[in-house]
């Protein structure tokens, strides 16, 4: 802060000491041009002809011309897969900025505190049980029905959380954390129920998705999970007034003017939104939740109508490189995307966990 | 005018309010005292919508049990005892949080300076580039208190007059920023607003408030100017202690002095 403001004593209108509204403005900018250009290496661009790549992107477009072949492989395979990456990073960090907010906690995360968990047990019902619907049925509500069930999964599990962790307004941090693991445990052995119960094929899907993966990415299964997505990151940004003034308290919100339990409401359903049909697309991915918005607040501040846009793109960039990176270090084979973000963020939980020490022994 | 009436509340067995009645008009600062546990802080978390209790609250003539958060955030700003804040925000993003609603303006310009000039009121001059989480108590009480004028900036709004509603605000302070606050407020009136204060500082009490609510096990004990309520008879009985109240020059208000002698029966 203090060298900011002494930097900018020369000419260009002065920075407010304290504000860093300008910061994150100029932060957006840049994360959206890395963005796109991540989003042009996922598609291939830089690893093999660049022209071709580019061909086949425009050629849907009636750009350019390009085979059918390049054509096939660009928008069929790895355009779903991109989008999908894109969409649940973004969709994942946003719902952990909202949680974090909603729990007035820099440690609440969908993926620790059971949430995924409980869309990840909404999602293996609809998969088993959903065996057991009329074929016809089924197929016309596949990936719609596990999209639904986990939302529902994810919805049940956040309100179950935030009845035991808060009270009277305020949230024991220490409380949060235990009842998500609990909830956990007890979603996973309902999950794991279920499991049994499936049959062979149902089983080979449900090991892969459980692990995290995007691998099995589809513009089927995007159509199905995405337009739930897009519905929580536009209403996202409409809760971050509320969730600014509820960093003060419930009653300080209140007093500010905030419909409190409206706002709660919304935010416990924005993130079983994003959580639930991010988990029915690529099942658990963790970490990217508590890893964006806290390396966001270190450079942006919390405000949350700057944090929220900026955690979408972020997100985004961040699950993208790490599908990136588990494409190519054990390629031919790949890692599920689960076990990189997993890799990437665990180490980073624990230093987030000694920088807010003072805030877990209180 | 602020009108409470029959406010009574209940937390489990224990009565903390009984049939409390409170008046405050627009112009004075109206001061409310008595020993912990007597129902202060109560009274006023009632009387701002913030807990539920029988009987009416009515503010400016509307009952508040009928207006929405918005409305009440465009007629009142609440300054609670400490509270934390959950995010490392800056002192200038904090302040500029009295921003969301119910503001009595659009000018941008005057907005966007609103936070600075809040906090120079405040004592906080170049301030707004620190943490909140690095400050003193005293120094975000203060803070806490920028941010509740920036929410009713100007005391009046359109004809009516705006509350300004503070539990203990001066308890952290040193005896300079309570001079400086308890100002704040006596302007605040002047101005045409209201100003309601749960204080414990009797002797701050006498010489800002204008009219004062004595409480005493959650019945009022006494209301009235601070020399009528202010005396050695009342305070002393409310209070279980021997209380001498005398009269100092140059205002001629009350001036309490605790006996270390004498513990009330």
């Amino acid at each position: 802060m203090v060298a900011l403001s002494q930097m900018d004593e020369g000419g260009a209108p002065a920075i407010r000491p304290g504000d860093r509204r300008a910061r994150a403005r100029g932060l957006r900018a840049g994360l959206a041009v890395l963005l796109g250009f991540v989003m042009l290496v996922s598609l291939g661009w830089g690893a093999a002809d660049d022209t071709r790549v580019l061909a086949a992107i425009g050629a849907r477009l009636g750009l350019a011309e390009a085979s059918l072949r390049d054509i096939t492989i660009i928008w069929d395979i790895r355009m779903p897969r991109m989008v999908t990456a894109a969409l649940v990073g973004a969709s994942l960090a946003v719902a952990g900025a909202v949680m974090q907010g909603l729990f007035r906690n820099p440690l609440a995360d969908p993926g620790l505190v059971g949430v995924s968990a409980g869309a990840g047990l909404g999602a293996v019902a609809a998969i088993v049980l959903g065996g057991f619907l009329p074929a016809a049925l089924a197929a016309f509500t596949g990936a719609y029905l596990v999209s639904f069930a986990a939302f529902l999964g994810g919805w049940a599990s956040v309100i179950v959380l935030y009845r035991i962790a808060t009270r009277g307004g305020h949230t024991s941090v220490a409380t949060m954390l235990l009842a998500g693991i609990a909830l956990g445990a007890l979603t996973g052995a309902l999950t794991g129920f279920i499991v049994y119960r499936a049959n062979d094929d149902q089983l080979r899907d449900l090991t892969f998705w459980g692990m995290g993966s995007v691998a099995g990415a589809t513009w089927a299964k995007l159509v199905a999970a995405g337009p739930i997505i897009a519905c929580a990151l536009v209403a996202a940004p409409f809760l971050a007034r509320g969730l600014d003034a509820l960093s003060l308290g419930e009653p300080v919100a209140a007093h500010m003017g905030i419909h409190v339990q409206k706002l709660k409401r919304i935010a416990v359903l924005t993130v079983a939104a994003s959580v639930g049909a991010s988990v029915a697309i690529t099942g658990g991915i963790g970490f990217v939740g508590i890893v964006v918005p806290h390396l966001l607040r270190l450079v942006q501040g919390p405000e949350h109508r700057t944090l929220l846009p900026n955690a979408a793109l972020l997100g985004a960039i961040l699950l993208l490189i790490a599908d990136i990176i588990s494409r190519t270090v054990v390629a031919p084979a790949e890692l599920p995307i689960g076990i990189v973000t997993a890799t990437l963020g665990g180490p980073f939980f624990l230093w987030i966990l000694l920088r807010n020490r003072a805030i877990l022994e209180s | 005018m602020l009108k409470a009436t029959g406010i009574s509340v209940r937390f489990g067995a224990s009565t903390v309010l009984e049939g409390v009645d409170f008046t405050a008009s627009a112009g004075q600062i109206t001061a409310i005292v008595g020993p912990n546990g007597s129902g202060k802080t109560t009274l006023l978390k009632v009387m701002t919508g913030e807990i539920p209790g029988q009987g009416s609250t009515h503010l400016n003539g509307s009952d508040i049990a009928a207006l929405s958060p918005v409305d009440m955030a465009r007629k009142r700003a609440v300054l609670p005892q400490a509270g934390n804040v959950a995010f490392p925000f800056t002192v200038l993003e904090l302040v500029r949080l009295g921003l969301t609603s119910g503001l009595a303006t659009n000018d941008a310009d005057h907005l966007d300076h609103l936070p600075e000039r809040a906090l120079s009121r405040v004592g906080l001059d170049g301030f707004g580039g620190r943490y909140v989480q690095d400050l003193s108590g005293g120094e975000r009480q203060r803070v806490q208190l920028a941010r509740v004028l920036v929410q009713i900036w100007e005391p009046m709004l359109d004809g009516e007059p705006r509350w300004l509603f503070l539990d203990e605000p001066v308890s952290a302070l040193d005896i300079g920023h309570q001079l400086i606050v308890m100002q704040i407020a006596r302007d605040y009136a002047r101005a045409g607003g209201g100003v309601v204060a749960v204080m414990h500082d009797l002797n701050l009490t006498a010489m800002f408030a204008d009219r004062v609510t004595l409480l005493g096990e959650g019945r009022v004990r006494a209301e009235g100017r601070p020399a009528e309520v202010l005396t050695d008879h009342a305070l002393s009985a409310c209070y279980g202690c021997v209380l001498r109240t005398n009269t100092l020059p140059p205002a001629g208000g009350p001036w309490i002095l605790p006996q270390a002698t004498g513990i009330h029966p």
